[in-house]
C-alpha cells in the first residue's frame, strides 16, 4: 500500500500550440498506475475549465483536484499546504512544464516545503516489501541509468525516458470528475518583473574561430566547414589477426572504453 | 635574411645637404647606410616555405602569416622565428566589488565545454560590476587561473564521481550564506541543472533557468513551451543553457583558493547510487558512447553481433548494409542516416564515403579496419588496421572473451 500524488499541469503542441496533457507528466501518472495499490491524488494548479485536464481523467484517473487560481499566481504555497494534508508516500510529477514558466523549479520548493527527499529524473521505481524505501532508477546523458535507494516519502520527478503513456480514452474522460478547489494564491511577482515576447530562433554560435575560442578566424572556419577531419593516424599494415586484435584491443583500452 | 631593396631615388635623397643655391650631395657611403629606407624586398621562395603547413599528402599553404613557429623554422633555415603567442597578463582582483559564483559540473572530474562558457558567462557578469568570479567545484588538477576563475572554492575531489548532489548543495549553501554573491552561476545540465534547483530551493529562491542569451543587464531564457521568450534583469540564480555563451579566449587570473566552509554532515537521504549495465543496442544511435560499425565488408553476422555484445558496443552500419537489410534502418549513420557523437568509433570494412563521413564528424576517436590502405576512413581513423574485417571480429572477440589475457 503507497499512497502517490501526482501533479500534473497543462502542456501545449509544440506545432500547433493546442493545449493537451504534458508528456513527461503524464508519463509520471502512469509510473504511478503501476506502483502497488493506494490512493491516487492527481492535483492541478490552475485553471479548472481547461478541456486538456481531461485527458489525464481518460487515462484511468477517476478524481483530479484542482486548486482554482488565476493565472499568473504562484501555486507552490497552495500545493505544498494541500500536499501537507494528504502526506502521500511519494510524490511525482514531470521533470519540466511546457507552457508555463517552464523552470522546472516546483518540484523542489514543494520538496524542500514539506522537507522530502527529491529524486530528480526517475524513469522506474520499485518499492521494497514493507513499503518503507524504495529503489529508484534514473536516466542520465547517452542512455545510462543509476539506482539508487531513497526512504520514502519523497518527491521524484520522471524523466522523458520513463516507459510511454497510456493513451486517452474518451468515456474515461467523460466520466472522471474535477474536483475544484478554490484557493488563494498571491502573484508570481518574479514573473511579473519579467517581459515576455514571441521566441525568435537565434543564429547558431559556431564553436570553430569564434572571438575567443580558436586562434585563426575565417580560416579555421572554413578549414572546419570544408575538410573531413584527419585523424592521428596509426596503421598498421597487413599485421596478423591476432595482432590486429591486440591493437584494437589496447586501443579501446587506452581510451577507457574497455575495463583493463 | 631580409635583404633589403635599393631605393635609389631614397638614397638620394638622403645624400642631400644642400638644395639652395645649388643641390650639394654627400659622398661618404657609411653616412647614409642607416637611412636606406624603402620597402624589405619580397622574397618569393622564402614566402612561400614560411606559408606551407604540410606537403604530404597534399600541399598546404597558409598565407595567413598564422602559421606554425616550428614549422617556420623548419623550412626556412636563418629566418627569424614567429615569437610564441604572448601569454596574457596576469589579471589580480584585489578587492572585488561583489562575487559571482560558478559552480561547475566537472562531471567524470574533467571540466567539460559547458564549464568552460559558464565561466566565460560568469566573468562577463563580474566585469560589468568589478566583480571576482569564484570556482566552486570539486577539487582537480585544473589551472583554474587560465580558466577565467579569480577565486576558487574546492569542494573534495570524490564529490567529482560519486553522486552527491545533496552534499553538493550543503556545500554552496553554505558557501552562499558566507560569501553572499551577487550572481550564483550554474550550467544547465542533468547534473547542474538539479545542483541549481536544489541551492534555488534551499535559499528560498527563484531560478532563472537555462538562459540563452546573457549580457550584463539582460538575461532571456525560454519559456511556455518553447514559444515565449521571458528576459528580465540577471536574477541572483541563473542557469545557463549549452552554447548560449562562447567560452573565454586566453586570458589568466588569479586562482586563489578560498576555504571551502563547513557543512555539517547530515546522512544523505539519496543512498547506495550506482551505475546500472544498460543494452548497448537499446541505446538511441544519436546518444551512444561507443559505436561498432559494419560496411559492406563485412560478411560474418553473427561474429558482428556476438562482438557487439562482447565489446558492449551499440551496433551500427552504414547505408549499403542497411539497404541490404543486415541491420534496421534505424542504425544507419551518416547524413542520410544518424549523425553520431560517439566518444569512440570502431569501423569494420567501411569505405568511408562523404555522406558516411558527416556522420561521424563529431566522433572522438575512430579506429577502422579495411583491406584497403587507400580508403577514406583509413585517412579519418585514429588507429588504421589494413586487414581482412572477417579475420579481426573473430581475433577480437576472442581477446574480449578473455577479457584481454589473451
Ligand atoms: C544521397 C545519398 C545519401 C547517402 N547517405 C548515406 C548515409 O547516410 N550513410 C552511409 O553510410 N552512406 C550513405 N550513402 C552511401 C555512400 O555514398 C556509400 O555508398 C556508402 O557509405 C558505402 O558504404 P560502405 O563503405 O559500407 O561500402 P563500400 O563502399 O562497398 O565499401 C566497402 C569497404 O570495405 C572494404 N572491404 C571489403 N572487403 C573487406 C574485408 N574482407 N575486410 C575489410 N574491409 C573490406 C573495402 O575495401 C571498402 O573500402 C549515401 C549516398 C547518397 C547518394
Amino acid at each position: 500500500m503507497v499512497d502517490v500524488a501526482i501533479l500534473v499541469s497543462v502542456g501545449r503542441h509544440p506545432a500547433s500550440g493546442q493545449a493537451r496533457r504534458a508528456p513527461s507528466d503524464a508519463r509520471a501518472l502512469e509510473l504511478a498506475f503501476g506502483l502497488p495499490p493506494g490512493r491516487r491524488d492527481a492535483l492541478h494548479a490552475g485553471d479548472p475549465t481547461n478541456p486538456a485536464l481531461r485527458d489525464y481523467l481518460g487515462m484511468g484517473l477517476e478524481r483530479l483536484t484542482v486548486l482554482a487560481m488565476a493565472e499568473g499566481r504562484d501555486p507552490t504555497d497552495a500545493l505544498a499546504a494541500r500536499l501537507r494534508g494528504l502526506s502521500p508516500g511519494i510524490i511525482l510529477t514531470g521533470n519540466q512544464a511546457e507552457g508555463g514558466e517552464d523552470s522546472g523549479m516546483l518540484p523542489y520548493v514543494v520538496a524542500q516545503a514539506l522537507g522530502l527527499a527529491i529524486v530528480p529524473d526517475v524513469v522506474a521505481i520499485a518499492l521494497d516489501a514493507e513499503g518503507r524505501t524504495a529503489e529508484v532508477v534514473q536516466a542520465l546523458a547517452r542512455g545510462q541509468r543509476r539506482a539508487l535507494r531513497v526512504e520514502l516519502p519523497f518527491v521524484a520527478t520522471v524523466h522523458p525516458a520513463a516507459p510511454a503513456a497510456r493513451p486517452s480514452a474518451f468515456g474515461p474522460a467523460r466520466r472522471g470528475r474535477i474536483e475544484v478547489v478554490p484557493v488563494d494564491a498571491p502573484p508570481d511577482a518574479f514573473l511579473t518583473a519579467c517581459a515576455a515576447r514571441p521566441w525568435r530562433d537565434r543564429p547558431k554560435r559556431l564553436s570553430v574561430g569564434a572571438a575567443g575560442g580558436g586562434t585563426g578566424g575565417a580560416l579555421e572556419r572554413l578549414r572546419a566547414a570544408t575538410e573531413a577531419k584527419a585523424g592521428q593516424g596509426r596503421v598498421l599494415v597487413e599485421p596478423s589477426p591476432d595482432e590486429a586484435a591486440r591493437a584494437i584491443w589496447d586501443y579501446l583500452q587506452e581510451q577507457g572504453m574497455q575495463p583493463r | 635574411m631580409t635583404a633589403r631593396r635599393r631605393d635609389p631615388r631614397a638614397e638620394r635623397t638622403a645624400r642631400i645637404v644642400q638644395t639652395e643655391p645649388r643641390r650639394r650631395l654627400v659622398l661618404d657611403p657609411d653616412a647614409i647606410a642607416a637611412s636606406s629606407g624603402g620597402r624589405p624586398r619580397r622574397d618569393p621562395r622564402a614566402r612561400r616555405a614560411d606559408a606551407t603547413l604540410q606537403t604530404a599528402p597534399r600541399l598546404r599553404l597558409d598565407w595567413t602569416g598564422k602559421g606554425t613557429g616550428a614549422a617556420v623554422s623548419m623550412s626556412a633555415p636563418g629566418r627569424g622565428q614567429r615569437a610564441a603567442p604572448a601569454a596574457p597578463p596576469l589579471r589580480v582582483i584585489e578587492n572585488p566589488a561583489c562575487l559571482i559564483f560558478a559552480a561547475l559540473d566537472r562531471p567524470d572530474g574533467a571540466l567539460s565545454a559547458h564549464d568552460r562558457q559558464l565561466l566565460a558567462a560568469a566573468r562577463l557578469l563580474a566585469d560589468a560590476v568589478d566583480g571576482a568570479v569564484v570556482a566552486v567545484a570539486p577539487d582537480g588538477a585544473d589551472d583554474w587561473g587560465a580558466l577565467g576563475a579569480d577565486r576558487v572554492i574546492p569542494l573534495p575531489a570524490a564529490w567529482a564521481a560519486e553522486y552527491a548532489p545533496e552534499r553538493r548543495a550543503a556545500a554552496l549553501v553554505a558557501a552562499i550564506a558566507r560569501w553572499s554573491p551577487l550572481h550564483v552561476l550554474f550550467p544547465e545540465s542533468p547534473e547542474g541543472g538539479d545542483l541549481a534547483r536544489r541551492v534555488a530551493a534551499a535559499c528560498g529562491e527563484r531560478l532563472f533557468a537555462g538562459v540563452e542569451s546573457l549580457s550584463a543587464s539582460r538575461v532571456a531564457r525560454r519559456a511556455g513551451g518553447g514559444a515565449t521568450e521571458l528576459s528580465c534583469a540577471p536574477s541572483r540564480f541563473l542557469s545557463i543553457a549549452a552554447d548560449a555563451v562562447a567560452p573565454l579566449g586566453a586570458v589568466r587570473h588569479e586562482a586563489r583558493r578560498l576555504d571551502p566552509p563547513e557543512t555539517s554532515p547530515d546522512a544523505p537521504k539519496l543512498r547506495e547510487a550506482r551505475r546500472l549495465p544498460v543494452d548497448p543496442d537499446g541505446v538511441g544511435l544519436g546518444e551512444a558512447d561507443f559505436i561498432l560499425s559494419a560496411g559492406n565488408g563485412v560478411t560474418d553476422w553473427v561474429v558482428f553481433a556476438d562482438l557487439g555484445r562482447a565489446l558492449g558496443a551499440t551496433r551500427a552500419g552504414s547505408r549499403v548494409v542497411c539497404d541490404a537489410g543486415h541491420l534496421p534502418r534505424d542504425r544507419q549513420v551518416g547524413a542520410s542516416g544518424t549523425v553520431v557523437s560517439a566518444r569512440c568509433y570502431l569501423a569494420f570494412g567501411i569505405a568511408g564515403a562523404p555522406q558516411h563521413l558527416q556522420g561521424v564528424g563529431g566522433v572522438e576517436r575512430v579506429v577502422a579496419v579495411n583491406t584497403d590502405l587507400h580508403a577514406a576512413m583509413i585517412k579519418r581513423a585514429d588507429l588504421a588496421i589494413i586487414a581482412d574485417a572477417q579475420a579481426v571480429m573473430p581475433a577480437l572477440l576472442r581477446l574480449a572473451g578473455e577479457g584481454g589475457h589473451g
